[in-house]
């Protein structure tokens, strides 16, 4: 538990900060300002949403007195007997997302490929021993996109732009993000163009190496013979390459068990 | 001749059977009695749970259904027979068949509506220039809340024979906004540009594509269709929305959105037209007014 003041520090994932009445708690994390405040009977949160030059890298959290202008609206949420410690857990995107590499990938016939796809995360603020839920943000904007066969029956996911690197070390670390590895397998006897493809998001834990790294579990795509269809396969823990690992968030929804999740790719799917 | 007359009354009253005649009357009378008074109860027991207008149809119904029962009887007491009244009957009930068939053709629409299920309870439709949400589908009609909260009674017979349009059916819709670039603009630049905003638009879908099309070119501008894709309860959101950030964005950049233009051409082998600017000492030489001042 920490109780320091009015110093600037990287903030951390479910680590218990220990806020004093009258305290406010900043964070400036991927696209988000964040302030929580604790006050005798309540706590408030205010939020900003942020357009930086550059892709924000760190997490920057301080604990003081500041509030921001009175022209962010605060959020008041009643507290019921907590000791004033605080949260924050991640959480993966609420909707399937669409990933689309911003260079279209080609996998030849019969060859497996790994990209390293990050995520934005949703930031929970849990508060108290139980660590009940206060509410959450996405930390960056989502955008949307819809994800079907014609645009009469389909779902809306988010999308999500990426590099596709093939090299984990060449994957930038971010503390507002997290990294899945997806396995693509080529069955088909032709080579397969990856311009998109949907991540189940609502069905990935969290986990936390112990660089500090966000993880979830790997992702398998099997591409028959069939060119419109494709196999989708969660695998059940994290991938070696992460290293040791501790779970930090459960998944939102929990597959039925044992069922192999097909997704439709459509004409789409090139 | 008194006598006359005194006996073919005498005749006369002998020949009526004064007792069914009586016993008929008297059950009449019953019947009127009896069905006031349990139209009465009836209508007092119902008085709590329905509203006044079902209390006084439930009380004239039961009224007369007891009467009937009594005047039948009278009838038959009375020597009729009670065939020719039923054949009465059946003759009516065509006459009500010819009378009620709009409200056949409704029920019967009614059903093929349930089983067709063009929409549902909740779904935005627009019938025959209406548009709505459906908060009922009922047998004979279809409620609507239009936008405004006024109640539309819509008959099942309108909504099988003219066309319906369902608006929640599909889960997203497209947005077509028309947007006019004077002649001087490049399109090519207000394309990227308003692609552009559909990429900031936090409501645009990514996919289906945006896009921006030239439809004509108008009287006075470059006609572009920019459409674009959103969920469809962001419908008028997304759209005003857009509107106001195309009126910024194309302002911002300078470009104009023009006026109906007409351009006065003199032609080339005609003068240049004369203008003349009037300082105030030239006043003096204007027209008379129309009016007189001292009248």
């Amino acid at each position: 538990m920490t109780d320091v003041t009015e110093s600037q520090r990287d903030g951390v994932w479910a680590h218990p900060y220990q806020l004093a009445s009258g305290q406010t708690q900043q964070h400036e994390l991927g696209y988000t300002r964040l302030w929580v405040t604790l006050l005798d009977m309540e706590w408030q949160v205010r939020v900003q949403k942020l357009v930086p030059d550059t892709d924000p890298i760190t997490w920057y959290e301080t604990i003081g007195h500041t509030l921001p202008s009175g022209a962010i609206s605060e959020q008041r949420f009643v507290r019921t007997g907590d000791n004033g410690m605080l949260r924050y857990i991640p959480a993966m995107a609420p909707l399937p997302t669409v990933i689309k590499p911003h260079q279209p990938l080609t996998i030849p016939a019969g060859a497996t490929c790994v990209i390293y796809v990050g995520t934005t995360l949703w930031m929970k603020i849990c508060v108290g021993d139980s660590a009940s839920e206060l509410m959450e943000l996405p930390l960056a904007t989502p955008s949307m996109t819809w994800l079907g066969r014609n645009t009469m029956q389909g779902e809306l996911c988010y999308a999500s732009a990426t590099y596709g690197r093939l090299a984990l070390e060449a994957v930038p670390k971010r503390p507002w993000r997290a990294l899945t590895p997806v396995t693509i397998i080529n069955r088909r006897q032709k080579s397969l163009l990856v311009e998109r493809f949907s991540l189940p998001t609502p069905l990935l834990p969290v986990y936390r190496n112990d660089k500090g790294r966000l993880w979830t579990p790997g992702v398998t795509v099997e591409s028959d013979t069939d060119m419109n269809s494709a196999s989708l396969h969660i695998e059940s823990s994290v991938t070696a390459a992460a290293g040791p690992c501790e779970l930090i968030a459960p998944a939102r929804e929990q597959m039925a068990r044992g069922r192999r999740l097909v997704r439709a790719f459509d004409h789409i799917f090139g | 001749m008194l006598e006359a007359i005194q006996s073919t009354v005498v005749q006369l009253a002998s020949g009526i059977a004064w007792g069914k005649w009586l016993s008929a009357a008297v059950l009449l009378l019953l019947g009127l009695l009896i069905g006031s008074l349990v139209s009465r109860n009836v209508g007092r027991l119902v008085e709590k749970r329905t509203t006044r207008h079902h209390q006084a149809i439930i009380r004239r119904v039961f009224f007369y259904l007891v009467f009937i029962i009594f005047g039948m009887a009278a009838l038959r007491e009375a020597g009729f027979a009670l065939e020719v009244v039923l054949g009465a009957a059946g003759i009516l009930t065509v006459a009500i068949g010819f009378a009620s068939q709009t409200s056949a053709s409704n029920i019967i629409s009614g059903l093929f509506l349930v089983m067709e299920k063009p929409f549902e309870i909740g779904d935005m439709i627009e019938v025959d220039a209406t548009a709505g949400e459906v908060i009922a589908i009922d047998l004979l009609s279809v409620k609507i809340r239009t936008p405004d909260n006024l109640f539309v009674r819509v008959p099942n017979e309108t909504l099988i024979k003219s066309r319906v349009v369902n608006r929640s059916r599909f889960p997203i819709r497209r947005i077509d906004l028309s947007v006019g670039i004077a002649y001087a603009e490049d399109v090519e630049r207000v394309r990227d540009l308003l692609l552009g905003l559909a990429q900031q638009n936090a409501v645009c879908l990514e996919d289906p594509k945006p896009f921006v099309l030239v439809t004509g070119f108008g009287a006075s501008s470059v006609d572009l269709q920019f459409s674009f894709w959103v969920p469809k309860d962001k419908f008028f959101e997304g759209r005003g929305g857009m509107m106001v950030a195309i009126k910024k964005t194309l302002d911002q950049q300078g470009i104009e959105i023009p006026f109906p233009h007409t351009s006065i051409y003199a032609g080339s082998h005609s003068a240049p037209f004369r203008v003349q600017l009037m300082g105030p000492e030239q006043q003096k030489d204007k027209d008379s007014p129309d009016v007189e001042r001292d009248n």
